[in-house]
């Protein structure tokens, strides 16, 4: 028997039972109680989540709130100060070798070498990896597109290609955890959407993707479910349209005449919200009218409203429905207490 | 055997980074700058010299000898000169009196000379300037991050890169010899390999023992200079991987590692009276002197003190590295 | 693929070459340890290509008659090797440099002079093989010894200390002149072919009230002395200083009163040319 054969059938025989009967199949990534102290300060306190295969899990926060920190642990690269992390049913720290076997990862910028070749760079990622053969390196910068400059020295490359060629050693292993952090920074419009959708085919077929972000626009576009860390500490978990929706909704009225439309709405019940852009962002106000009315509803109560403006012979314009921002979404999750 | 297996790719990554990193060429180009250098200064002052004794080495090894018993008179030299000359003296008789010619002209001899010359100072920078970085560099550039993601256990990464920095001390040994010997072959000829040395010169105070002295070949004497050299050079290299371990900049590691292979020769010029300073590794980095008889800088500091001092400091860094390695945060 | 094959050579060549270097590298280490811890008692005779090539005895006469050139060897003490001649030329550069003035080719051999050597240590010196090489080599050996035999180094007498008794001064010279003799044979078998020329002694200390009279005459008992030995020798001169610093010692004496200054030196050599040839 092969070596290489014998490590395979080893690597099948301790790699524990995945279908455990408290109902967590498909759990690729599991975080529980993560924490990490660096001298007295605590960077990450009591993270749990758990990633599931097939599904693109967004890790929202802004910048410092210990997501760098966190991606880090879950990769071996910081030993946590407490709590376990688990990819595969293997514990980071305990089984490294193991448990990083499936994953690919980009920790902050897809650093490779710039004096060697495209080619040459997943080579030698390759050689880390048991199994990994020239035939998959054709493969995988083939998915990532760049077949025409992977001969090329990487000195040469645009950032773009860079990122490229950060995924297509990440994907090098066959990943079953592939971990991105901000994959869409230094991008340009097009590649941010070219990326988009490619993380969102690999999921499709089965990968489990962690991406980090700060930006809430980007998770609500890319992710299905989402954490949110600030200052160390998750403040919620789940899927995105639920984070979202169960917090309040915005709807924005063109009526007129204004006041006596604004009248209505109040006697409806109906908060309006005098100083719009405390809670909507700048770019969406922009597209507002002079007279527009910003209410918090739900977005389902809209049509009752409508017959009674109506009765009454006030023009309706416009009604848009607006979903909070990711900082609005802080104010409600932290209660005011803001993201800085 | 599956650990072997799984080291070999590790180490030819490394190896190819190396060599695609260019900093072998680059000491390979140094070497072929300097050397023709020195063997040109060599060959002029070997001209000087002819112009004066003719052909006649002996004539001029009895000349060097009466002029060195000349300032072991003078009260101006110091006494720890006149117990090197004194020392050089014994030595120079015992060649005559065998009728062999201690400075015989040729690329062999230059080569031999070079290498004692090299061996504290100049070949342990050119060491140095592959291993300061071989881990810093990784850390600078961020690859670092990718290279501890795989599913290899942090110590084979390490010794991975260990293997390679001692694969390129001997390459780099072994090339100082081969570019000493072709370059200055063309000022001097390529003969000498089988021109007897003698060694074996044991030194009580400022007596020569010559019981033990017996000829070697020329090639066996170079040969186990750079045994010698290699064994030092492996040290260093030891040294200088662990303070890129420490030091997160590779110009800071730089910096370190001259500043204490300076600091060594300045020790050893000054041949303290301080004589702990025998424990330190840079005083212990002139094996090849054991080998020509030349008085060590500090008493009581024998072949088998410096190797043993150079081991401990050797497997010291390579333990602190290790440790370090291994559990520390990558946190840029 | 091209650039496939390329990292793998390069991997294949530094891989096997470094193994080799290694290798070689260590077998070199457990040589020169055991050659330096463990030193193989001497076996010089083990290199005997070596000594085939050209032993000290093969040399004489050789290199002299095949150049025309005169070879000149000085040996002895202070005043051999020329000390107090700001020019550093002494005795022997100066007679070579007379020599070709003259148009004879001639050449320094060596210059041998030790500062402070007596005739118990010139004794030794004949013995060593460099030495006698540089002997034979010599058409010209100019030889001055006995000063520091009889005036136990410059040192004493200059602070003023110990001057010698006049007993103790007549002691030196009988010692000494024995071990002269016996060097002088010595010297003679090593080259018997070369012209020796002896420098005489002088009294360096006429200038000095007390030393003037004893020293004056321990001196003249030793040229006595020497002029005896060296008579039973053919190719041997002695040369005269005595009278030179007996009367100019303030011209022809160095600063420190004790070895002659570049003049001193010169009016030597002229000595030796026109004593000699």
């Amino acid at each position: 028997m092969s070596p290489v054969d014998k490590a395979v059938e080893e690597r099948e025989r301790e790699r524990p039972q995945q279908t455990t009967s408290d109902g967590s199949e498909g759990i690729v990534l599991r975080v529980e109680r993560l924490r990490k102290k660096i001298g007295r300060k605590w960077i990450v306190q009591d993270v749990t989540f758990q990633v599931r295969a097939g599904e693109v899990f967004g890790f929202l926060g802004p910048n410092g709130a210990g997501k760098t920190t966190t991606i880090r642990m879950l990769v071996d690269l910081i030993r946590p100060t407490g709590g376990s992390v688990t990819i595969c049913g293997y514990d980071v720290r305990r089984q490294p070798e193991q448990a990083l076997a499936y994953v690919g990862s980009i920790v902050e910028n897809p650093e490779v070498y710039p004096y060697l070749t495209g080619w040459e760079n997943l080579q030698h990622f390759a050689r880390m990896m048991p199994g990994i053969k020239e035939q998959r390196i054709a493969e995988v910068v083939d998915v990532v597109g760049l077949d025409q400059r992977i001969h090329d020295k990487v000195k040469t490359y645009s950032l773009g290609m860079r990122q490229r060629l950060g995924i297509a050693q990440a994907l090098l292993g066959r990943p079953k955890l592939l971990i991105l952090d901000e994959p869409t920074n230094g991008l340009d419009p097009k590649g941010i959407k070219e990326l988009r959708l490619f993380i969102r085919r690999l999921a499709e077929e089965g990968l489990a993707v962690f991406v980090s972000s700060h930006l809430l626009s980007e998770i609500q576009l890319l992710c299905d479910r989402v954490a949110i860390i600030s200052r160390g500490r998750v403040l919620a978990v789940g899927a995105v349209e639920e984070l979202i929706s169960e917090n309040s909704n915005y709807v924005v009225w063109e009526l007129s005449p204004r006041d006596q439309g604004m009248k209505l709405l109040e006697l409806e019940g109906i908060t309006i919200i005098p100083q719009a852009d405390t809670v909507l962002d700048d770019t969406i106000i922009a597209g507002m009218g002079e007279e527009a009315v910003v209410t918090q509803m739900l977005p389902e109560n809209v049509r009752h409203i409508i017959p009674h403006l109506v009765a009454k012979g006030i023009h309706i314009h416009g009604v848009q429905k607006i979903n909070p921002t990711l900082e609005q979404l802080f104010l409600e999750l932290t209660e005011g207490e803001g993201i800085e | 055997m599956r650990e072997l297996n799984s080291m070999i790719p590790l180490v030819k990554n490394e190896t190819i980074k190396m060599i695609k990193k260019k900093r072998f060429y680059v000491i390979l180009l140094v070497l072929l700058v300097l050397v023709p250098i020195f063997a040109y200064a060599q060959l002029r002052a070997a001209e000087e010299k002819r112009s004066k004794f003719g052909a006649d080495w002996r004539r001029e090894v009895q000349q060097a000898i009466t002029d060195n018993q000349n300032s072991l008179g003078s009260d101006r030299v110091p006494e720890e000169w006149k117990k090197y000359r004194q020392i050089y003296i014994q030595q120079m008789k015992y060649y005559l009196e065998h009728d062999v010619n201690p400075r015989q002209p040729g690329a062999v001899a230059f080569t031999k000379e070079f290498l004692d010359n090299a061996a504290t100072l100049f070949i342990p920078l050119l060491i140095m300037g592959i291993g300061s970085d071989i881990v810093s560099s990784e850390r600078t550039s961020g690859t670092i991050k990718m290279l501890l993601t795989r599913p290899m256990r942090r110590w084979k990464v390490l010794l991975s890169k260990l293997i390679t920095l001692l694969m390129f001390v001997s390459l780099i040994v072994v090339s100082t010899f081969i570019v000493c010997y072709l370059v200055s072959g063309l000022f001097f000829g390529y003969k000498g390999f089988n021109l007897p040395v003698f060694t074996g010169f044991k030194l009580q105070g400022a007596d020569v023992d010559i019981t033990g002295v017996h000829a070697v070949p020329q090639w066996k004497y170079i040969l186990m200079q750079m045994g010698l050299i290699w064994f030092v050079s492996s040290v260093v290299a030891m040294l200088a991987f662990m303070v890129s371990v420490l030091v997160r900049s590779t110009a800071a590691s730089i910096v370190i590692m001259m500043a204490a292979l300076i600091a060594g020769n300045i020790l050893t010029n000054l041949a303290s009276s301080w004589t702990s300073a025998k424990y330190l590794f840079m005083v212990n980095l002139g094996l090849t002197q054991y080998l020509a008889g030349t008085p060590a800088p500090i008493e009581g500091m024998t072949l088998g003190f410096s190797l043993a001092v150079l081991a401990v400091w050797g497997l010291a860094s390579l333990f602190v590295s290790f440790l370090v390695f291994t559990k520390q945060d990558i946190l840029n | 693929m091209s650039k496939n094959n390329s990292t793998s050579r390069i991997w294949r060549m530094t891989g096997v070459l470094s193994l080799l270097s290694t290798l070689l590298l260590i077998a070199g280490f457990s040589f020169a340890v055991k050659d330096v811890i463990f030193p193989q008692a001497a076996q010089i005779n083990g290199i005997p290509d070596q000594n085939k090539t050209g032993l000290p005895e093969e040399a004489p006469g050789s290199l002299p008659s095949d150049s025309k050139e005169l070879s000149v060897t000085a040996i002895g003490d202070s005043l051999a090797k020329g000390t107090g001649d700001d020019s550093g030329k002494g005795i022997a550069r100066r007679t070579v440099e007379l020599l070709k003035e003259q148009g004879a080719e001639s050449k320094l051999v060596n210059n041998l002079g030790i500062n402070g050597l007596t005739t118990e240590g010139l004794k030794h010196l004949l013995d060593e093989k460099g030495v006698q090489y540089s002997l034979r080599q010599a058409d010209l050996i100019v030889l001055s010894i006995g000063g520091n035999d009889l005036f136990d180094g410059a040192q004493n007498l200059q602070s003023g200390r110990q001057l010698p008794s006049e007993q103790e001064l007549e002691q030196s010279v009988t010692q000494a002149s024995e071990q002269f003799a016996a060097a002088i044979a010595k010297l003679i078998e090593i080259n018997p072919q070369a012209q020796l020329v002896y420098v005489g002694l002088y009294n360096p200390f006429s200038d000095l009230p007390m030393m003037r009279e004893i020293g004056d005459g321990a001196v003249a008992r030793w040229n006595n002395i020497v002029t005896d030995i060296l008579s039973d020798y053919e190719k041997v001169v002695m040369v005269p200083t005595f009278d030179l610093f007996a009367q100019n010692s303030a011209k022809y004496l160095a600063s420190d009163h004790f070895h002659p200054n570049g003049t001193g030196y010169q009016i030597i050599a002229e000595r030796i040319l026109q004593s000699a040839y």
